[in-house]
């Protein structure tokens, strides 16, 4: 030890007399405008997404438990913790509804240490209505606000064929639209089919396609339908919504199918590799419940045979839905890999007329009804009976089987929902064809502010120079009264709605009688909704079943009350492609389980 | 003159009493439907006959109130209504299997008649206990009316739409 080493602890003492540079007391002395201090986070606007949580790099954000979820609320909101934070306020800057974000104020003083652990918005702190602080500039700048543009046929060349309307991304389109998405993933909730939609994305900007195309599989087998025309639910709970447009989940998804061929999807998803259960198994209809049923339970060792009435599968997928929206021979591909399965699809087979119920109960172990909603509702308004009157759903199905259909020059359609707009622009492009030139009038009850068809189908209906009319209520089919014409159909008499629903949300239609029009047309198509053709049942079969106002009774699994039936799809639940799929997975699981349960029984 | 200002009166116990069987024969009309419907819409037939078995109970209860039996001798106006409501007592033959639009269309049709004939009654009655007794009756046909377009909407407008 040396002489300095013995004089240096008396050496500090020379700095009791310098002016401290600390500050001895901090509290009160307000911090700058744009300091970044405690969290704050308006908990109307934070949707739980988690973007916080995983961009801090000190592990400082716990996605926390607050509420229950809903559709775009995981219920969840961040706990920071504040040994760990570090103030870098990235969490404030990739906020996707900018909730969240950061007093100026920066100091607290507690005696109990777990206080400084906490989740802002929900325990109340001082700073919660501080206006100063730090809050992120121009928007969000982590991740872009606008969806990537995709190629699609302008409307003078699409109007006298039903070539499909978009393009699909390109490998550069996708790329900037998998980029936008911050793997939240409230949408996999908000999907029927909870679809492992941020892993497919990842699996995009990794440009690995195969194993896009096994997590597609996982939960879809209809990726070439869903990637088109889904109702895409998990779109309006994406984060991204909230400052800009939700991420194109439907398009990245036919992106990832787009890209592998139809062999290597076979190679992907492979076949049943299990044996044979020695079950047997029917499934009447070919549509998406039908089909997604028996894709899962020919890979689970069961023989299934799909009967379906028309003479082609796909369902409504086919006859509900026009080819310039979903390509025939995009459903076919969908359709190849479950047939590849083993599952045998009858077509032209109608239960009731071609085999019995009886038959189908005696020689399989399970039936499984997938009937949809193939008979069309009529307004049943006067005129509405007879020649020059058409259901939608019937044209639509006409015109996918390359039947004859009437086309006159003019047309006058009832509804406003996408049915509707379908028929309207299908019939629009075979009048271009036809006459070179379009005449189709939409007449809604609904008001364009309360439209049930998609924008998108209303802007594109509108683009293809069909005329709708909303707020219109249909009152008659007005028919010739003599001469040549002499019954047939002269046009469609509406009046102006004035309002459709009661102050309690129920449907009292009010008209304005004096805002009368009548619609010139020789044709008036109505849309205005569906309904299943339960008399394949049979009237024994139908009296035996339970039914909940109109539709089949079923168990959450799917299960009638007759134990070897179970139903499933848009009959007991409603239209909807992707809905249908999730059911066909339901419906399959609880047959498979009771098959299982029944050879464990043997044993 | 007179006689046809005559003509068109009427009593308050005839009126109650045409009221009264128009409940009984739709109770009737709708309680012999049942086994005739699909079992899979049977439940709409079943809310109807219910609906109508209560307004039976009701009326058969108004007609026994001593406040209202005072009253039964007591002229008023026969409404202009009063014709379609007494022809809609005689059920009509919706065939061997009606849908459910059906239905529903015919017991729309019913309400709505039922609503104008008690709205006039209730008109053509002084303020007092008549007046409210038909104002409530024609409130309850609204209320009913209501309830029978919601689910018209349900059933037909569903659906793809």
């Amino acid at each position: 030890m040396g002489f300095r080493d013995v004089l240096s602890p008396y050496t500090a003492w020379k700095h009791v007399i310098r002016t401290p540079v600390t500050i001895k007391d901090p509290i009160g002395r307000e911090a700058a405008d744009t300091y970044r201090g405690f969290h704050q986070n308006d908990l109307d606007k934070c949707i739980g997404c988690g973007s916080c949580e995983v961009i801090c790099q000190n592990a400082a954000i716990d996605m926390v438990p607050v509420s229950d979820p809903v559709d775009g609320d995981s219920g969840l909101r961040p706990k920071i913790d504040y040994g760990r934070c570090c103030w870098c306020a990235l969490c404030v800057d990739v906020c996707m509804t900018g909730s969240l974000t950061m007093s100026n104020e920066y100091t607290w003083v507690d005696s109990d240490p777990d206080a400084f652990r906490f989740i802002p918005g929900v325990d109340a702190k001082p700073w919660d209505h501080l206006e100063k602080g730090y809050q992120r500039e121009g928007g969000r700048v982590l991740t872009g606000n606008e969806r990537a543009g995709m190629g699609e046929l302008a409307p003078e060349a699409r109007a006298d064929n039903f070539d499909e309307i978009v393009a699909g991304y390109t490998r550069e389109q996708a790329l900037i639209e998998a980029d936008r998405c911050v793997e939240c993933g409230l949408c996999v909730a908000t999907c029927p089919a909870h679809m492992d939609i941020p892993d497919y994305i990842a699996a995009i900007r990794e440009g690995d396609y195969d194993l896009g195309t096994q997590i597609l599989y996982e939960t879809n087998p209809f990726s070439e339908v869903c990637g088109r025309v889904c109702t895409h639910k998990c779109e309006t709970a994406c984060a991204a919504r909230h400052e800009g447009d939700p991420i194109a989940i439907r398009w990245l998804k036919r992106h990832i199918i787009d890209n592998v061929s139809e062999d290597r999807r076979l190679e992907i998803v492979g076949i049943p590799g299990v044996a044979s259960s020695g079950h047997r198994v029917a499934v009447i209809g070919a549509g998406p419940a039908g089909l997604t049923a028996a894709y899962d339970l020919a890979r689970q060792g069961h023989a299934v045979t799909v009967y379906e009435a028309q003479d082609k599968s796909g369902g409504m997928m086919r006859y509900g839905i026009p080819e310039y929206r979903l390509p025939y021979d995009a459903l076919d591909r969908d359709i190849a890999v479950i047939e590849a399965q083993g599952v045998e699809i009858r077509t032209g087979t109608r239960i009731g007329r071609d085999i019995s119920m009886d038959t189908l109960k005696a020689e399989n172990d399970a039936v499984v009804l997938a009937i949809g909603l193939h008979m069309g509702r009529s307004t049943r308004i006067p005129g509405a009976q007879g020649e020059g009157v058409e259901a939608a759903i019937d044209l639509l199905r006409r015109i996918t089987a390359g039947e004859a259909v009437q086309v006159p020059k003019r047309v006058v359609v009832i509804g406003g929902g996408n049915v509707a707009m379908d028929i309207a622009r299908s019939m629009a492009r075979l009048q271009k064809r036809e006459h070179g030139q379009v005449g189709v009038t939409v007449t809604a009850l609904e008001s364009f502010a309360h439209f049930l068809a998609d924008e998108e189908e209303v802007t594109e209906s509108f683009e293809e120079g069909i005329e709708i009319l909303d707020a219109r209520g249909p009152q008659e089919v007005v028919r010739f009264k003599s001469g040549k014409n002499k019954g047939k159909v002269k046009g469609l008499r509406t009046w102006a709605v004035t309002s459709i629903f009661d102050d309690k949300g129920r449907f009292a239609p009010q008209y304005d009688r004096a805002d009368e029009q009548v619609h010139p047309g020789e044709m008036v198509i109505e849309a205005i909704g569906q309904a299943a053709d339960v008399s394949i049942l049979g009237p024994e079969l139908t009296e035996a079943l339970e039914w909940t106002r109109g539709r089949i009774a079923i168990a959450p699994d799917g299960r009638t009350s007759e134990p070897w039936l179970w139903a499933a799809g848009d009959a007991v639940h409603g239209p909807d492609v992707i809905t249908a799929v999730a059911d066909g997975h339901r419906v399959a699981h609880s047959v498979h389980e009771m098959l299982l349960a029944g050879t464990e029984a043997k044993r | 003159m007179r006689k046809k200002a005559l003509e068109n009166l009427t009593t308050v116990e005839e009126v109650l009493e045409t009221v009264a069987e128009f409940d009984r024969e739709a109770h009737s009309f709708y309680t012999d439907l049942i086994p005739k419907i699909s079992k899979s819409i049977r439940y709409i037939v079943e809310e109807l006959a219910r609906a109508r078995l209560d307004q039976v109970r009701m009326m058969s209860d108004l007609a026994k109130n001593p406040d209202v039996k005072s009253h039964f001798r007591d002229a008023i106006q026969r409404p202009a209504a009063d014709r379609q409501f007494s022809d809609a007592i005689h059920a009509p033959d919706l065939g061997d299997n009606p849908d459910d639009q059906a239905v529903l269309q015919y017991a729309l049709a019913r309400v709505q008649i039922a609503i104008e004939e008690y709205s006039e009654l209730a008109a053509n009655t002084p303020p007092g206990l008549l007046h409210e007794v038909f104002s409530f009756l024609a409130n309850e046909e609204v209320k009913h009316k209501s309830e029978l377009e919601a689910l018209y909407y349900d059933i037909v407008h569903s659906g793809g739409v």
